[in-house]
């Protein structure tokens, strides 16, 4: 059960699937997190133009700014340029996953993902 | 044309847990379905067709009995959806045919059932159209796919010729492994 005293790490997502959209909400919202969504990337980018998060998890395959054009446009401007960032997708090659160390994210989860693990890694970067 | 006359196409099964994509007009995908359930998925702007082949277990700790494995469903329709993306198509262009989910064995899990439900509710979700269905009843099928035209034909087939009894395995990496940078 979330600890309401403490105040709750607080996430965006960014998934272009409504259904895996569903199934991180689900996921980290009973895990205690606060969770907010963005359906692509540049809906991300927009959205953390006006707000605050502790945790970004972005897919990487989606219309109009991908989860590699989110990395380097946040890692670009100064407002989250340390922003704890996990890359969460169906990709497997390494070189995508080069890709995305190059670009500045901070860990990489290959889909499907386990909810125990996702949660324990966001507490790990969460700063 | 006659029933036994052979088809001018390079025929390429599709296996459980596959997923291929192909412009080419000289491809037929083929696969026989009893319980396990095929999305075939079409983009008619690029004439670009994919199809997959799949059967969920319901889990161990299911939280509602009769549901999917939805997490790796959801995970076999995305790898679908993206090999047809990285090939050029748009997934607002995208239409689908779904095909099997039977429950061959009367008196057994209604595994087909579970399996057709989670298909239909995921391209609801994603906003998939789906142009035509034929799923449930007792009967195993056999679905020929044209990916460039997205031509399919769908037709009842011997159980017998029903190779699936298992659902289909996850890959061998460790599942959500974390690697931090």
């Amino acid at each position: 059960m979330p600890n309401r005293s403490q105040k709750s790490t607080r996430i965006l997502t960014g998934d272009d699937s409504a259904s895996m959209r569903a199934l991180l909400n689900h996921a980290l919202t009973a895990k205690g997190f606060d969770v907010k969504q963005a359906d692509d990337g540049q809906a991300a980018l927009e959205w953390l133009a006006v707000n605050e998060v502790d945790v970004v998890i972005t897919d990487i395959n989606m219309p109009r700014l991908d989860g590699f054009g989110l990395i380097e446009r946040l890692r670009a401007g100064s407002r989250h340029r340390d922003r704890p960032i996990l890359v969460l997708t169906t990709e497997s090659s390494d070189e995508k996953k080069a890709r995305a160390r190059a670009a500045g994210a901070t860990g990489w989860i290959v889909k499907p993902f386990d909810p125990e693990k996702l949660a324990a890694a966001v507490r790990r970067v969460a700063h | 044309m006659s029933p036994t006359a052979p088809s001018p196409h390079q025929r390429l099964t599709v296996m459980q847990g596959h997923a291929p994509v192909s412009s080419d007009p000289g491809v037929e995908f083929t696969t026989v379905l009893g319980s396990c359930v095929a999305t075939c998925l079409y983009d008619p702007e690029i004439g670009l067709g994919g199809m997959n082949h799949f059967l969920l277990a319901e889990p161990a700790a299911s939280i509602e009995a009769g549901q999917a494995d939805v997490h790796y469903g959801v995970y076999l329709m995305e790898m679908l959806i993206n090999a047809m993306i990285r090939r050029g198509a748009s997934k607002a262009r995208l239409r689908a045919h779904l095909y099997g989910g039977a429950n061959l064995h009367l008196g057994m899990a209604r595994i087909g059932t579970m399996n057709a439900d989670f298909a239909r509710a995921f391209l609801v979700r994603e906003r998939i159209p789906l142009a035509r269905e034929d799923l449930g009843g007792n009967s195993a099928r056999r679905v020929d796919f044209r990916p460039a035209t997205g031509q399919v034909r769908c037709r009842t087939v011997a159980p017998a010729l029903v190779s699936e009894t298992k659902p289909t395995p996850r890959p061998h990496r460790v599942v959500g492994d974390v690697e931090l940078f």
